[in-house]
């Protein structure tokens, strides 16, 4: 008997711990009044209209979007005529590119982001420098890395092209050209952009800036009709709420995972509301993407957007200073070093990989880094260690899963126009 | 015609009594005594979206202060971050409240909110704090 004891208290030890890490409750069969109302919250029925832009007086016109939409997918607005938005915003990738870190022209810094009902958002990039869509459109066209193009080029493209020029008047008005203008030129490009820039006059240079927002404009017209499908996620929702007793449109894995995001792993702290983000910052103590520094996120991101000419309060800008409130209120603190946007968890099994800088190539090893909240390169990490188990890390993952679906955006927005 | 006039006052009185009878969203004393109340814009309080407070500083008396400053700062002390946005006093109201404008959070949780005011050149200070769902 004595010769049997140490095995089998080894065997018990042994089902304990493997119980432990792997058994799972089955499913959620009550939620309590509180998970219900968070479960509510993050479902695609709570999602309220898409707001105005009022710095974009073209916003919600048809044709800037139609303009827009030619603009996204034409290659020839950068210097290579290899790149267009469409490039690195892929609609078949639920408008990512499925690399670590975003390829134009060259290399970028950072890894991109969807922008799958990006419209919703205050503040765009990883660390918020543009306050609107159409601000953000602009910069990629005049990054190195990106388009490469300028302004001036741009207005050559489009004052030359027949179609885009009778869309642009029809929206914009008429679009005169300077008497003389060089090939190229942009405030703050290279040498020969900076030189051709500073040999026009103010007056034209405004002229030219604005003729560029406008293209933005367009582009955001266009972007602010990429909108999310229903997930199975949003069916169980509404099944719950119905009381339906067939609930089973998320199996036990994925319902406990459900329970763990609103609960334990505390995901749903910042990937909060029908879009799984409060479009805010923070730092949750992620390296930087390898061989390169750590990024100071929002600290600089907020004050790059109030420099910036083309933001809201600009005069670029469609909007009153009393609707630029977002960026009258925005705050600059210690605190938001490092700190970086909230992504959308909508379509996360499909836009890999992950993190700013790509640097997580599968949703094992984000659940992993939230577990463990490793402490940051650069100020804290605001993120605590959540010890979940291996089996609830797993469940969480399957829950992840189910919050992707095609798109609710017209088919013929999702491929390149009839040029 | 006196009767409806009368009725017409009485009503006047009751509905003005019926809106200095919301109970502040939010509310906290000094350090120097002083009461706090904060009346949302937005109610019920929420995260995601900007809005407006109405802030009311009373002094023992119940009598409506009128300040030299007024500053409001904020923070998850859980997760050691601040407001996603500076809020900022930007005007005066006919019932002496002050206007404070840019109001946002963006989480679920325990926040914890701190007022600092000027009154004949001392400052003072209350912290409130709140959960918010």
């Amino acid at each position: 008997m004595r010769d049997l004891l140490l095995p089998l208290l080894a065997s018990i030890a042994l089902i304990v711990v493997v119980g432990w890490n792997y058994l799972s409750i089955p499913g959620v069969q009550n939620w309590s009044e509180e998970e219900l109302r968070l479960i509510t919250s993050l479902s695609l029925d709570a999602l309220p209209a898409l707001p105005a832009d009022p710095s974009n007086r073209v916003a919600d016109n048809p044709v800037a979007a139609e303009l827009g939409h030619r603009l996204y997918f034409d290659t020839r607005l950068s210097s290579n005529g290899q790149v267009a938005c469409a490039t690195c915003h892929k609609p078949e990738l639920m408008f990512t590119d499925g690399l670590a870190l975003a390829v134009g022209v060259d290399i970028g810094p950072m890894h991109t982001p969807s922008l799958v009902g990006l419209a919703y958002s205050p503040w765009f990039y990883w660390d918020g420098r543009k306050d609107s869509q159409w601000a953000q459109a602009l910069a990629p066209l005049e990054a190195k890395h990106e388009h490469a193009t300028d302004r001036v080029q741009l207005l050559h493209l489009i004052s030359s092209d027949t179609v885009y020029r009778d869309m642009y008047e029809n929206l914009f008005g008429t679009l005169s050209l300077p008497a003389t203008l060089p090939e190229s030129g942009m405030p703050e490009g290279d040498a020969q952009q900076q030189e051709n820039w500073d040999t026009l006059d103010s007056e034209t240079q405004t002229e030219i800036s604005r003729f560029f927002a406008n293209l933005g404009k367009a582009i955001a017209a266009y972007e602010r009709k990429i909108m999310p499908g229903r997930t199975r996620f949003d069916d169980y929702v509404s099944q719950v709420l119905a009381e339906s007793a067939d609930d089973t449109v998320l199996n036990n894995s994925e319902q406990d995972g459900l329970q763990l995001f609103i609960g334990k792993g505390q995901c749903v702290t910042c990937h909060n509301g029908p879009l799984f983000t409060n479009h805010e910052f923070h730092n949750t103590g992620v390296l930087a993407a390898g061989g390169r520094m750590p990024t100071m996120g929002r600290y600089d991101g907020v004050r790059i957007s109030q420099a910036d000419p083309f933001n809201c309060l600009g005069e670029f800008s469609d909007a009153s200073s009393a609707q630029c409130i977002e960026l009258r209120f925005a705050r600059d603190a210690n605190d938001l070093v490092g700190a970086l946007k909230t992504p959308t968890l909508r379509n996360i099994s499909l836009t890999a990989p992950y993190m700013h800088g790509g640097q997580m190539t599968t949703l094992t090893e984000v659940v992993d880094h939230y577990n463990e909240a490793p402490s940051s390169m650069l100020s804290h990490n605001e993120a605590k260690p959540l010890g979940l188990r291996p089996v609830e890390r797993i469940q969480l993952e399957d829950f992840l899963m189910t919050l992707s679906a095609p798109l609710a955006t017209d088919q013929k927005w999702l491929v390149a126009p009839d040029y | 015609m006196k009767t409806i006039f009368a009725l017409s006052f009485l009503l006047a009185i009751c509905t003005a009594n019926a809106a200095d009878a919301r109970l502040p969203d939010l509310s906290g004393s000094t350090d120097k005594g002083l009461k706090i109340e904060i009346y949302s814009e937005l109610t019920p309080l929420s995260i995601n979206q900007i809005h407006s407070w109405h802030v009311r500083v009373i002094d023992g008396d119940d009598e409506v202060l009128e300040l030299e400053e007024l500053n409001v700062y904020g923070g998850m002390p859980e997760h050691d971050h601040g407001l996603p946005t500076q809020p900022q006093v930007t005007s005066r109201l006919d019932n002496g409240d002050y206007l404070l404008e840019g109001v946002r959070f963006h989480m679920q949780g325990h926040w914890q909110l701190q007022i600092e005011l000027q009154l004949n050149g001392v400052t003072d200070t209350a912290i409130i704090d709140f959960d918010l769902q």
